[in-house]
C-alpha cells in the first residue's frame, strides 16, 4: 500500500471543496507583490473598524450581548433535561405514577430506587421513590419511557446545594398540590423553546 | 564626595560581580552577573560625565550579552551547575595569574606615573559652539579616529554577511508553506548542499 | 519657553517629581488592567468586571489583595535567587525609564513656590536611556525564563532572546531619523522642536508606524506577544510564577507601554505642547490615553503572528525600510541645508 492510499484508506468518496486560496508566489517579484498588497490592503484596518463598531454598539445602542446570569436568565428548551419533575393528575391531584416499575428497569444507571404497597383500596401506591442524583446522566430514558407522562425532565438546573438529597424524594420532585394549575405538560420531542424567534440571526459575516 | 562614594560602590560591585562571572559553575549565575557586572559599568561612564558612552555599554552589552544567554540556553540545562574539566590546574593559575599582573601594570603605570591625561576630554566639542555628549564622540569618530571608525565597519559589514551565509543555506525553503514531504524536503536539501 | 528664564531646578522639584510619576505611574498601571478588560469587554460587547465597587471600579483592589495574599511559589528545582530577581528587574527598569520621561509639563507649585521640572532627571541623551532601559528590562522575561525549570519557560524566553533583540533594531532605527532631524536626543528638545505645531509624525510617518510595530512587539502586546502566548506555550516565562512576583511582571508590562505612548507621544504627536485652545498637560494626557487605548484596541481586533513570520516581518520589511527611511532623511536633511 503507497503512502498516498495508505492515507486514504476507509475514505468514503470524497467531494470536498478546495479553497480558491492564492498559491505562495515562488518569484522574487511574486513575493514582494504579496509583501506590497498584505501590507496596504486595508483588511487590518476592518479589523479595527468591526471593533470600534461593536464597542460602539454595546455601550451606546444597547446591543450587549451578556445575560447578567443570576439577575437575569434566558428561557430554556422545553427538551432541556434538568432535574427530574413527578406530574399530578390535573383532576384529582392525585399523583400520576402508577407504580409500574419501568423507570427503575430502565434507568441504565440504576439511580432509581421505588418501592410499591398496596393501599387500603388495594391499588398499588409509591412509598417510596427516590433518584440519586449523584449517579444518574441525565439520559431521559426514565421520562421517555414512562407510560403516565409521570416522571418528565423539568427546568430546574441551578442543582448546586449542599445536599443531594434536597432534590431527590418524591416529595420534592412532586408538584406542590397547590401549584397544580401552573404544572407544565411535557411538549413532546422536537418542542421548540419559548425564545426560538428571538433566536434567529442573520449569520454576522458579511462586513 | 558623592562621586568618591558611588565610584567605589560601583567599582566594588562590578568587582565581585566579574568574579561570580569567572567562578560561578552555574550558567544563569555567571551570565546574570556578566550583564549586571556591564550595566554597572556604565554608572562609572555616567559618573564621568559620559553620558552617551554609558547608555551605549548599557544598549550594546544588555544585547550582546542576551545573544550569550540564547547560546547558554542552548548548549546548558540552566538549572543545573556545569561539570568543567580541569587538565592542567598550576598553567592555567600560572598564565592567568600572569596575564592579570601584566594588565595591572599596563593600566597602572601612568597612574602612577600622574601623566595621565585625556587628549579628548568631555565637552570638546563645545569650542564649536555645539554641546552634548553625542557631538563630542562623533567629533572625535569622525576627524581623529576615522580610519579605525570605518575600518570597523567594514569587518562589521564582513562579519554579517558571512554570518548570513553561514546560516542561510537552507533559507530558500519556507518549511511552513513547504507541500513536499518530510523525505523529498530532505533529498533536496542533500542535493543543494551536495 | 526661553531656556534662559527656566527657575532652578530644586532637589525638592525633583523629588516631587519622582514621588508624582512612581504614584501615578504604579497607579495608572495597576488600573490599566481595569481599563484593558472594561475595554477588551465592551469590544466584545460583554460587561467587564462590574460587581466590585460602582462600575467594578474596586476590582483592581480586589485584584490586588488576593495577589498580595496569595502564596508565592517556588518551584523545586528552579533557581531560586534568579527566579525571585527576575520580576523585579521589569518592574524596577520600567520605572527607572519612566525616570527620563517628560510626563507633564514644568510648572511650580504656587504657595510654596516649588519649581517641578517637567523630566525627573533631564539627561540629553534621554531617549537612549530610556530605550537602554526598556532593553534592560527584557532580563526580567528573559531570566524567570530560564530559572525556572520548565520548558515553557525556557521556549519563553528564548522567544524573548530572539523578539526583543531583533526589534531592538527596528526600534532604534526608526527613531534615528526624527533624531536626525531633531538633532539631539533629548526629549525636551523634541518636544521644544514641534513648539510651532507641527508634529513629527508629518515628516516622519513611516518612522511613526516602524516605531509603533516595534513598541507593541517590545512591549510584549498582541500580535506580538508571542512570549506569553496561552495557546501555544501555557503562559510563557510566567508559567510558574504566581502572587505578586506575576503581578510584578504586569506592572512592569504597563509601566513599558505607558513609557512607549509617551515616547510616540513627546517625539512623533507634538509632546506637551500647548494645541489650540487645550492646555499641553491635557495634550499629553490626551495623547497617552489613545496610544494606551490603541494598544487595547489592536489587542481586540487583530490576531496573533507566528513567530517566524514575526522574525520575517522584522527582518524582511521593517529593517530595510527603517534602513532606507534614515538614507532619504539624511539626504533630504543635506539637500534643505
Ligand atoms: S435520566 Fe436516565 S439516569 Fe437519570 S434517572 Fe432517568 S433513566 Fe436514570
Ligand atoms: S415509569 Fe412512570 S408510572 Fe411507572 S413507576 Fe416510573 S414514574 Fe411511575
Amino acid at each position: 500500500m503507497s503512502l498516498e492510499q495508505f492515507k486514504n484508506r476507509n475514505v468514503g468518496t470524497q467531494n470536498y471543496k478546495t479553497l480558491d486560496l492564492d498559491h505562495t508566489p515562488v518569484t522574487g517579484m511574486g513575493q514582494f507583490k504579496q509583501v506590497v498588497s498584505r501590507t496596504f490592503k486595508p483588511e487590518l484596518f476592518v479589523g479595527l473598524w468591526v471593533t470600534f463598531r461593536e464597542m460602539i454598539n454595546a455601550l451606546f445602542r444597547g446591543k450587549m450581548h451578556t445575560t447578567q446570569y443570576p439577575f437575569e436568565k434566558l428561557p430554556i428548551s422545553p427538551r432541556y433535561r434538568a432535574i427530574h419533575d413527578m406530574l399530578r393528575l390535573l383532576e384529582s391531584g392525585h399523583y400520576r405514577c402508577i407504580g409500574c416499575g419501568l423507570c427503575e428497569k430502565i434507568c441504565i444507571s440504576n439511580c432509581i430506587t421505588m418501592d410499591t404497597q398496596y393501599d387500603e383500596n388495594q391499588r398499588k401506591e409509591v412509598s417510596e421513590y427516590t433518584i440519586n442524583f449523584g449517579r444518574c446522566i441525565f439520559c431521559g430514558y426514565c421520562a421517555e419511557v414512562c407510560p403516565e407522562l409521570a416522571i418528565v425532565h423539568g427546568p430546574r438546573y441551578e442543582t448546586a446545594s449542599e445536599q443531594r438529597a434536597s432534590f431527590s424524594l418524591f416529595e420534592d420532585m412532586l408538584t406542590p398540590i397547590d401549584q397544580l394549575n401552573l404544572q407544565q405538560e411535557y411538549q413532546g420531542f422536537g418542542a421548540i423553546s419559548p425564545n426560538a424567534d428571538e433566536n434567529i440571526k442573520k449569520t454576522p459575516l458579511a462586513y | 564626595m558623592y562621586e568618591f562614594v558611588a565610584f567605589y560602590i560601583f567599582a566594588i560591585a562590578t568587582t565581585i560581580l566579574f568574579l561570580i562571572t569567572v567562578m560561578s559553575k552555574n550558567v544563569l549565575y555567571s551570565m546574570t552577573s556578566l550583564a549586571a557586572g556591564m550595566v554597572l559599568i556604565s554608572g562609572l561612564f555616567f559618573l564621568l560625565g559620559a553620558d552617551f558612552l554609558g547608555v551605549v555599554q548599557l544598549i550594546v552589552y544588555v544585547g550582546a550579552v542576551m545573544a550569550l544567554y540564547s547560546f547558554a540556553m542552548m548548549f546548558f540545562d540552566a538549572t543545573k551547575d556545569v561539570k568543567e574539566k580541569h587538565g592542567n590546574s598550576t598553567l592555567v593559575f600560572l598564565l592567568g595569574g600572569l596575564m592579570a599582573l601584566v594588565f595591572v601594570v599596563m593600566f597602572s603605570a601612568p597612574i602612577i606615573g600622574e601623566n595621565i591625561q585625556a587628549l579628548y576630554p568631555v565637552g570638546l566639542a563645545e569650542n564649536l559652539g555645539v554641546s552634548g555628549n553625542a557631538q563630542d564622540v562623533g567629533l572625535v569618530l569622525f576627524t581623529k579616529y576615522l580610519v579605525p571608525f570605518e575600518v570597523a565597519a567594514l569587518m562589521l559589514l564582513v562579519a554579517m554577511i558571512a554570518g548570513i551565509i553561514l546560516a542561510g543555506k537552507k533559507m530558500d525553503y519556507s518549511l511552513t508553506e513547504c507541500e513536499a514531504s518530510d523525505e523529498e524536503l530532505q533529498k533536496e536539501i542533500k542535493k543543494e548542499e551536495a | 519657553m526661553d531656556a534662559t528664564h527656566l527657575p532652578e531646578v530644586t532637589a525638592a522639584g525633583v523629588i516631587i517629581k519622582a514621588v508624582l510619576i512612581l504614584a501615578v505611574i504604579a497607579a495608572i498601571a495597576g488600573f490599566g488592567t481595569y481599563i484593558e478588560r472594561k475595554i477588551l469587554a465592551f469590544m466584545q460587547r460583554r460587561y467587564g468586571p462590574q460587581h466590585v465597587g460602582p462600575y467594578g471600579l474596586l476590582q483592581l483592589v480586589a485584584d490586588g489583595i488576593k495577589l498580595f495574599t496569595k502564596e508565592d511559589i517556588i518551584p523545586q528545582h528552579a533557581n531560586k535567587i534568579i527566579f525571585a530577581v527576575a520580576p523585579v528587574i521589569t518592574a524596577a527598569t520600567a520605572f527607572i525609564a519612566l525616570a527620563a520621561v517628560p510626563v507633564f509639563p514644568d510648572f511650580t507649585i504656587p504657595f510654596i513656590d516649588v519649581y517641578v521640572p517637567s523630566i525627573a532627571s533631564d539627561i540629553n541623551i534621554g531617549i537612549l536611556f530610556v530605550l537602554g532601559m526598556m532593553a534592560a528590562g527584557l532580563y526580567g522575561p528573559l531570566l524567570a525564563g530560564m530559572a525556572q525549570a520548565n520548558k515553557w519557560g525556557i521556549i519563553g524566553s528564548a522567544r524573548t532572546a530572539i523578539q526583543f533583540l531583533s526589534y531592538e533594531v527596528v526600534t532604534g532605527l526608526s527613531i534615528l531619523a526624527p533624531i536626525m532631524m531633531v538633532g539631539s536626543l533629548s526629549f525636551v528638545d523634541f518636544n521644544d522642536y514641534q513648539a510651532d505645531g507641527t508634529w513629527l509624525v508629518v515628516y516622519q510617518p513611516v518612522a511613526f508606524i516602524l516605531f509603533l510595530i516595534a513598541g507593541f512587539a517590545e512591549t510584549n502586546r498582541t500580535p506580538f506577544d508571542l512570549l506569553e502566548h496561552e495557546a501555544e506555550i501555557i503562559s510563557g516565562y510566567v508559567t510558574e510564577y504566581s502572587g505578586m512576583r506575576w503581578g510584578l511582571f504586569f506592572i512592569g508590562e504597563y509601566a513599558n507601554m505607558i513609557t512607549i505612548g509617551v515616547i510616540a507621544s513627546v517625539v512623533f504627536l507634538g509632546g506637551y505642547n500647548d494645541f489650540w485652545i487645550f492646555p499641553g498637560w491635557l495634550m499629553i494626557i490626551g495623547k497617552i490615553a489613545f496610544s494606551f487605548f490603541f494598544m487595547l484596541w489592536v489587542r481586540a481586533a487583530w490576531p496573533h503572528v507566528r513567530p517566524d513570520q514575526l522574525m520575517w516581518l522584522c527582518w524582511k520589511v521593517l529593517m530595510p525600510l527603517a534602513v532606507v527611511n534614515v538614507v532619504i532623511t539624511g539626504i533630504v536633511i543635506m539637500l534643505v541645508q
